[in-house]
């Protein structure tokens, strides 16, 4: 009996291991930026590298421009996004929850399956072209371009979170205002919206971290231009493209070193994203 | 509120569901129209014979097989290496983590989901040069490095799916086996990850389609555009989203980029399958299960 | 006594004659040096040599089922610096190494094509030719409307190479003499992606590797000179540069074999059959 539970325990420890290991993943890859960005940090070069522009020929090691494509990126992708899973969600949720609605949130799933290179990859010759033709001769590749995709992309998992939100307002709240007579929009804007604000909120958050950490699509839709973007059909680099192209190129240079900046930056604000998201969403608030 | 704006909004709601339908009818019939005559068995095979391109006799050159079976072995490593982590991970969490604690690994777990792919596929490279370096210069970017830094990606959602499923097994189950003497690591093992196993199997499919769709990791550590099969686990290998990438911008002529089509299309099709099947396991396991006891 | 002496001055030219003659089949079966090997030959760098390595590795890996060659890209720098670190057995570089980069990492470097850098431009755009001073003021950012040179009134797109690239090194100092390139320029990653993307812009500016152009793009005249391979080699295309693999110290074993493949016969026939100039 006591060597049955000496194994028990065991195997108890290595579950807390395990769960540690998550933990220690976490926070070695935090580690790992932070020290191999050290020395960009400590020559008292932080400022600079976060507001000078990409110039290596000229030994400016700036990050400024890519912090600008970003946020440019993420802005323009939850404009069009938002408004666009709100919709989806309303529809889903209230106005048709029978029939359209339920045909509509399983494709909203299936979506999710989308590889995001798929996207990436269907933008280059289909979106490109259009954009270029309809909207702007230099906006192919663009800000434009990528955000649109970037929007589709973080579509569905709003649109999930969105009509989780609503489905868990209480049903009596529901009955109260059908027992009042009120029409499924009144619902929506009176009762629904009010109460599940923490919800959308949580949404919109979680949209703005996936979109801010997705890689592909700004690399292969936005241009990848090193100046700081002047209009929304200007070509511009991310955060995460950059990273991409400038590991695959160098690595002991200063250059290198301010992809782990680049890195640092990515981490902390995601990583603050995802602490909001939880904090306003609660447990369940915080899905991939 | 003004009948008129009711129907805007109505109206507005019907547009966005029509344009996201729109739009992802668009993707899938621009794919097919454009990739449907490349859905043939030279797509995968090239001019190699399949008998002796599966069997290994013969290198494919023109096709996707190497790329196929670079995804293949790359997801199955990556989950060996996650999934007993994970699950482990997420039955403490369920089961023996409290309050504090518990809030603490959980607030670790999702940010470890939330760090953008790329800053992992950095973590590995840079760990890969590292132990280059200071280890053994035999290592570097490889099928290895990649495997590791994909069960880092995939991590949080074992952790997660094992969480959820066990915390859904209903309070009598959970208390049934305690009550007539069993010890909690026997409960667990023997009651409740069975009954939560259509949950995570089904994690662990959508798990494996994570790590098939993925390109931004394995870009930095160690897919390469040509490389065969990959003969051991240090090798450098080639896989099926990273070949869609490379096309996307370096076609030569038109059959490779109905090839990358044709590729798209499969690996679409990969993911899809994966997740209707993760799906399936979910709804019809689930049911049974519950209702037996 | 005489007897034997004749013998041997018919004998001894006879085998030398012999041994000349067979001499270039034992140098082009330049596969057979493969026959018994096994083993693995990373290769990375210049995206401009990737066609050549892969139709290479193709014969390499047919003739010989253990021997196994992988291809990555990632441009002139990388391919330098990842040999110099040992992540690879043969770098490829669009540039000749510097000064610098040879002593840090005891580079050997082997020259095995010519090739130039040309500047493209989608097919459907009617500016055919250019002269130097407008080509500088085209890829800093003076002149950015096709108007100006006799084009439809829309807006330049430039298309430039990354930092790793040899190709665009290549074209800073020669073709535009060191001059600014627009900061606002797009920017993609390997001669085949500037190739696509010229072809798919309508009004896109590029250069690219002159053993890559063909029917999909359409090569611009600089100073009345087409960059084809035919002016790189009179040297009437004064954008000349050579395609070079590197080792870390002197190349042994496959890898060794593999760089004299591409100096055999038939591996300069494959150079040239990509459209770059032999060196032999």
């Amino acid at each position: 009996m006591s060597s049955g539970k000496r194994v028990d325990r065991i195997i108890e420890q290595g579950f807390f291991l395990a769960a540690l290991w998550s933990v220690l993943v976490a926070v070695l890859i935090f580690l790992f930026m932070l020290v191999l960005g050290l020395p960009l940090l400590r020559s008292g070069q932080i400022f600079s590298a976060l507001t000078r522009p990409w110039l290596p020929q000229a030994g400016l090691f700036g990050v400024y421009p890519m912090i600008v494509g970003t946020l440019a990126i993420v802005f323009l992708s939850l404009y069009w996004a938002f408004p666009l899973s709100l919709g989806v969600a309303a529809l889903v949720s209230v106005i048709h929850p029978r029939g359209f609605g339920r045909f509509l949130k399983k494709i909203v799933l299936l979506m999710t399956a989308i590889p995001t290179v798929v996207y990436g990859f269907v933008g280059v010759f289909l979106l490109v072209p259009l954009v270029q033709k309809i909207f702007s001769p230099q906006g192919g590749m663009s800000i434009f371009t990528a955000s649109l995709m970037l929007a589709l992309l973080i579509c569905p998992t709003m649109i999930l979170i969105f009509t989780d939100s609503f489905e868990s307002v209480p049903r009596s709240y529901h009955e109260a205002v059908d027992a009042l007579g009120g029409s499924p929009v009144q619902k929506l804007c009176y009762v629904l919206l009010p109460c599940a604000r923490q919800g959308l909120v949580a949404g919109l958050v979680l949209g703005m971290a996936r979109a801010m950490g997705d890689t592909l699509i700004a690399l292969m839709l936005a241009g990848n231009a090193v100046a700081v973007p002047g209009s929304f059909f200007a070509s511009a680099r991310t955060l995460t493209a950059h990273i991409a192209l400038v590991t695959a190129a160098d690595f002991d240079s200063m250059e290198f070193r301010t992809i782990f900046v680049c890195g640092l930056l990515l981490y902390v604000f995601t990583s603050a994203l995802i602490v909001c998201t939880r904090h306003w969403g609660g447990e369940k608030g915080a899905r991939f | 509120m003004p009948k008129y704006m009711e129907k805007l909004i109505i109206a507005g709601a019907w547009l966005s569901g029509l344009l996201l339908m729109a739009a992802v009818g668009a993707i899938l019939t621009f794919l097919l129209v454009q990739g449907a005559q490349a859905l043939r068995w030279e797509l995968i095979f090239g001019t190699t014979p399949i008998l002796e391109a599966l069997t290994l006799q013969r290198e494919v050159f023109q096709g996707l097989f190497p790329a196929i079976v670079g995804t293949l072995l790359l997801v199955l490593l990556a989950v060996a290496l996650a999934l007993p982590v994970g699950l482990a991970a997420g039955i403490y969490l369920a089961e023996y983590s409290r309050g504090r604690w518990k809030g603490l690994f959980s607030l670790f777990c999702d940010i470890l989901a939330g760090i953008p792919s790329i800053l992992v596929g950095l973590f590995g490279f840079s760990l890969a040069i590292m132990l280059h370096k200071y280890l053994a210069a035999a290592i570097y970017p490889c099928l290895l490095i990649s495997a590791l830094s994909l069960s880092f990606l995939v991590l949080p959602y074992f952790i997660r799916t094992t969480q959820v499923a066990l915390e859904n097994v209903t309070p009598e189950i959970r208390r049934t086996a305690l009550a007539l003497g069993a010890s909690k690591l026997q409960n667990i093992v023997h009651i409740l990850i069975p009954q939560a196993l259509p949950g995570i199997t089904s994690g662990a499919i959508l798990g494996i389609g994570r790590c098939a769709e993925d390109t931004a990791v394995i870009m930095l550590t160690g897919v390469v555009a040509m490389a065969g099969i990959p003969h051991s686990l240090l090798a450098k290998y080639e896989a099926l989203p990273f070949f869609i990438y490379y096309i996307s911008s370096q076609y030569s002529d038109r059959q490779e980029l109905e090839m990358g089509y044709g590729a798209s299309i499969l690996l679409l099709a990969v993911c899809l399958s994966l997740f209707l099947l993760a799906l399936l396991v979910k709804r019809r396991f689930a049911g049974p299960l519950l209702y037996r006891l | 006594m005489k007897k034997c002496f004749l013998r041997l001055q018919v004998a001894l030219p006879l085998c030398l004659l012999a041994l000349f003659a067979f001499a270039p089949l034992a140098r082009s079966g330049g596969l057979d040096a493969f026959r018994n090997d096994k083993g693995e030959i990373n290769v990375s760098g210049g995206t401009a040599h990737i066609p050549v390595m892969k139709e290479a590795a193709k014969r390499i890996m047919t003739a010989n089922r253990e021997v196994r060659v992988t291809i990555a890209g990632g441009g002139s720098g990388v391919g330098i610096k990842q040999v110099g670190e040992g992540l690879v057995d043969i770098g490829n570089s669009g540039r000749a190494p510097t000064e610098q980069e040879i002593r840090q990492y005891s580079l050997h470097v082997f020259q095995w094509a010519i090739d130039g850098v040309g500047v493209v431009v989608n097919k459907g755009n009617p500016v055919k030719s250019l002269k130097k001073e407008e080509l500088k003021k085209i890829f800093s950012g003076e002149i950015n409307n096709w108007k100006t040179l006799g084009g439809q009134d829309r807006p330049i797109n430039i298309y430039n190479r990354d930092e790793a690239s040899g190709t665009r090194e290549v074209f800073w100092e020669k073709g535009l003499e060191k001059g600014n390139i627009s900061l606002k320029a797009n920017v993609v990653v390997s001669n085949g992606a500037m190739k696509s993307a010229v072809a798919n812009d309508l009004y896109a500016i590029g250069y690219v590797s002159v053993g890559h152009i063909d029917e999909s793009i359409a090569p611009v005249a600089l100073e009345g000179v087409l960059p084809t391979i035919g002016n790189v080699k009179s040297g009437a295309h004064k954008i000349s540069r050579g395609l070079y693999s590197n080792t870390k110290g002197k190349p042994q074993g496959l890898t060794g074999k593999f760089i004299d493949y591409l100096f055999t016969g038939e591996g300069q026939k494959i150079v040239t059959d990509h459209g770059f100039i032999a060196v032999k």
